[in-house]
C-alpha cells in the first residue's frame, strides 16, 4: 500500500497545477474541434497544417529567430567581456559596475521597456525589429553574463599562464586555452538567451513597431476564437522546442563539467 | 664544488601592490645548475620573487637578470623558464601526449622528432606509455610528473616550481623530492623551488634562501643554514632550536666569552655569533640533538650540566625530552635516538646532560 504523506501530495499538486496545462496543449493541437472543451471530438492535424500555411505567422517566426539569434549572440558576446573582465581583474568601481550591469535582472521587464520607448522615441528611432533586439540584449546580458561567469571562474588562472609560459602569445592562450574551457558555458549562454528572446512579449509589444514577433503575433490571435487550435498547435511545437534547447544546454554544461573533472554545483535542470 | 657562473641575478628588486610592499630590495644571484629553493613562511613573498622570474609580476623597481640578460622588456613566453604550477595547469581537455607537446606548437621541427621528444620527455618523467590518457584522468602525483615533462620539454634555462609537492601526501612527496632532485642532475638545469616546508628545501636544496616579509633574511646552504642561522626568526623558521638567555662578558681575538643561564659561562668562536656583537644580554641557541642525556655511568665529553626530565615524547626511532635544567624556567628539547638497550626515561628523573660550547649560536 502506497502511503501519501502531506508533503508528497503537495509535491505531486505542484506538479499537476504546473504542467497539466501545458499537457493540454498537444491534447487540442490534434483535436479536430474549434471550441477548446471535452469531450474530445477526433483526431486531425488541419491546425498544423493550418499553421505552416500562415504568412504572417511565418513572418513572425522569422522575425523571432532573426532577433533570437541576434540577441543571444551580442549577449554572450558582452557576457564574455563582463564575466571575463569580473572574474579576472580588480578596478575601482568594479562592484558597482557589476551590479549595475545585472541590475536588469530584476528590474521589471515593463519598465525597461518603457523606459527604451520613451528613449528610443525621443532620438527619433524607427521601431523594428532592430529595437527589439535591442531590449533582448538588454534583458538577456544579465543571464549570459552569470552563467559565463561561473564558467570563467571556475577556470584556473594558471592555465592561462601557463599556456603563455610556453611560448603561447595572450591571444593563442586565448584561442588554445580559454576559449576551449569555456565553450560549454559560451553554449549554455548562447541557448539560454536565446530562449528568453524567444519568447519575450512585453518589450517586443512596446518596441516592435508593426513587426510581429512570435509571442506578439500570438497574442493578437487570441481574439478570434477560430484561430486558437492553430496556436494550440504552435505552442506544442514551442513547448518541444524549448525542451529540445534547454536538455542540449543542460548537456554541454555537464559535459564541460565532466571534460575538465570539476564538480557539479548547479545548473538549470 | 667550483663556483658555478650566475644564471639569475636579483638586483634591489622592489615590488608594491598599491600600499603593499611585497618585496623589499631583494639583492640575490642564482648559480648556473643550481637547486635554488626561496623558503619562507605564506605571504613573505616568495611566490611573487618567482613570479617575477618567470615574468608573470611586474617589478616596481630594480632588475631581474636571467644569464646577464635585463628581463624588464622580456614578456613571459619570450624569458628562458618554465613554469610547474602548484595546481599544475595541466590543460584538461587535451591528452597527456598533447600537454607535454604543447610548448612545442611554435617549433618548426618535423613531426616525427617533437613525437620522439615527447615520448623522450615522458619516459623521464616515469610516465612512459600514458600519452594517449586523458589530463584529467591521473592522479595527483602523475599530474605532477606531466607539468614537469611539459615544463622540461623546452629546454629552459631555468625551471621555476611553484610548491610542486605541497598538494601531495606525505608518503609521495618524498618520493617526489628525491625524483626531483635525481632529475634536477641529468638534466642540469637551474631549479628554483618555491617552498614552505623547511624540511623539503633542506631535502632538496644546494642553496636556501630564507625570506620573511618580502626580504632575504639568509642565503645560505642546507647546511650553514641549519648549523649557523644568522638570526633567531631563521633558527626558529627551520627545525627546532632552543634559545636560553645569555650575557656575552667579553671579547677578544676571535673569542667571546658568554655567560648563560643554566650553562654557566664559557668561550665560544666569534663565527658562532652571527651579526654584530657589542656586549651585553644576547640568548645561545642549540639544536636538540647536539645535547645528550647521560646514562649512568657515562660522562661528558665536553660539559655537563645536571637537570630533571619535564616531559617524554616517544616517537619510535627517537624520543624528544623536555629538560628542565637546574636553575633554568623553561624547559630545553633534546632529541635522543632510541638505540638497542637505552631505556625510555620517566618524568620526573634527575639527570645529566652533556653539551658542547661549539655547537651553539649566540643571537643578539
Amino acid at each position: 500500500m502506497m502511503k501519501l504523506p502531506p508533503l508528497r501530495i503537495y509535491a505531486l499538486a505542484y506538479l499537476v497545477f504546473l504542467y497539466a496545462p501545458i499537457v493540454l496543449l498537444p491534447i487540442f493541437a490534434f483535436n479536430d474541434g474549434t471550441i477548446i472543451a471535452f469531450p474530445l471530438k477526433g483526431f486531425t492535424t488541419e491546425w498544423f497544417a493550418q499553421m505552416f500555411h500562415n504568412d504572417t505567422l511565418g513572418r513572425a517566426l522569422k522575425n523571432s529567430l532573426i532577433i533570437a539569434v541576434s540577441s543571444a549572440v551580442m549577449a554572450t558576446c558582452f557576457g564574455i567581456f563582463a564575466a571575463r573582465a569580473g572574474s579576472r581583474f580588480n578596478f575601482p568601481g568594479k562592484g558597482g559596475i557589476i551590479g549595475l550591469i545585472m541590475l536588469p535582472l530584476v528590474l521589471p521587464e515593463i519598465i525597461v521597456a518603457v523606459s527604451l520607448l520613451v528613449v528610443l522615441l525621443g532620438m527619433g528611432v524607427t521601431l523594428s525589429i532592430f529595437t527589439v533586439m535591442l531590449g533582448h540584449i538588454l534583458i538577456c546580458t544579465p543571464y549570459a553574463i552569470a552563467i559565463l561567469n561561473t564558467a570563467f571562474n571556475s577556470l584556473d588562472r594558471s592555465l592561462e599562464e601557463a599556456a603563455y609560459d610556453l611560448g603561447e602569445s595572450k591571444l593563442s592562450t586565448f584561442r588554445l586555452i580559454t576559449l576551449p574551457l569555456v565553450m560549454p558555458g559560451l553554449i549554455s549562454s548562447f541557448l539560454i538567451s536565446f530562449t528568453i528572446s524567444l519568447d519575450e512579449f512585453i518589450i517586443a509589444f512596446f518596441l516592435a513597431g508593426n513587426e510581429p514577433t512570435l509571442p506578439t503575433y500570438i497574442f493578437s490571435q487570441l481574439r478570434f476564437p477560430k484561430q486558437i487550435p492553430m496556436i494550440m498547435a504552435l505552442g506544442t511545437c514551442l513547448v518541444l522546442a524549448s525542451i529540445v534547447l534547454l536538455t542540449i544546454a543542460e548537456y554541454f554544461r555537464r559535459r564541460g563539467i565532466a571534460k575538465t573533472g570539476g564538480k557539479d554545483t548547479g545548473g538549470f535542470l | 664544488m667550483t663556483t658555478r657562473p650566475t644564471m639569475i641575478e636579483f638586483r634591489d628588486v622592489h615590488k608594491y601592490y598599491g600600499d603593499y610592499h611585497a618585496l623589499r630590495g631583494i639583492t640575490a644571484q642564482i648559480r648556473a645548475g643550481e637547486f635554488f629553493s626561496l623558503l619562507g613562511p605564506s605571504g613573505c613573498g616568495k611566490t611573487t620573487l618567482l613570479r617575477t622570474i618567470a615574468g608573470f609580476e611586474d617589478i616596481s623597481s630594480g632588475a631581474v637578470l636571467i644569464d646577464g640578460k635585463d628581463m624588464s622588456l622580456v614578456p613571459a613566453n619570450k624569458r628562458p623558464t618554465n613554469m610547474v604550477f602548484q595546481s599544475y595547469a595541466i590543460f584538461p581537455h587535451l591528452s597527456v601526449e598533447q600537454n607535454v607537446a604543447f610548448g612545442l606548437r611554435r617549433d618548426t621541427r618535423p613531426q616525427a622528432e617533437k613525437d620522439k621528444m615527447v615520448a623522450e620527455a615522458l619516459e623521464m618523467v616515469g610516465l612512459k606509455g600514458y600519452g594517449a590518457r586523458a589530463a584529467h584522468a591521473l592522479s595527483g602525483g602523475q599530474r605532477q610528473r606531466v607539468a614537469l615533462a611539459r615544463a622540461l620539454i623546452l629546454k629552459p634555462k631555468v625551471l621555476l616550481l611553484d610548491e610542486p609537492l605541497s598538494a601531495l601526501d606525505k608518503k609521495m612527496r618524498e618520493q617526489m623530492q628525491v625524483e626531483l632532485i635525481k632529475l634536477q642532475r641529468q638534466v642540469g638545469i637551474t631549479f628554483v623551488l618555491v617552498t614552505h616546508d623547511q624540511e623539503e628545501a633542506l631535502v632538496m636544496s644546494d642553496r636556501i634562501a630564507v625570506m620573511f616579509e618580502g626580504e632575504i633574511a639568509q642565503l645560505a646552504d642546507p647546511e650553514t643554514l641549519y648549523r649557523r642561522p644568522n638570526s633567531r626568526r631563521v633558527a626558529d623558521f627551520i627545525g627546532v632550536m632552543n634559545f636560553l638567555p645569555a650575557k656575552v662578558l667579553s671579547e677578544a681575538n676571535g673569542h667571546i666569552q658568554v655567560e648563560a643561564a643554566g650553562l654557566g659561562s664559557f668561550d665560544i668562536e666569534a663565527q658562532q655569533a652571527p651579526g654584530e656583537i657589542t656586549g651585553g644580554e644576547a640568548s645561545v641557541g642549540f639544536r636538540p640533538e647536539t645535547l645528550t642525556i647521560l646514562y649512568e655511568g657515562q660522562t661528558a665529553q665536553d660539559r655537563e650540566t645536571a637537570g630533571t626530565i619535564d616531559e617524554v615524547v616517544y616517537y619510535g626511532d627517537m624520543t624528544y625530552y623536555d629538560v628542565k635544567l637546574d636553575g633554568v624556567e623553561a624547559p630545553v628539547r633534546i632529541s635522543m635516538r632510541n638505540v638497542f638497550g637505552r631505556p625510555v626515561l620517566d618524568v620526573g628523573t634527575r639527570t645529566r646532560v652533556a653539551w658542547s660550547p661549539g655547537a651553539l649560536v649566540l643571537f643578539r
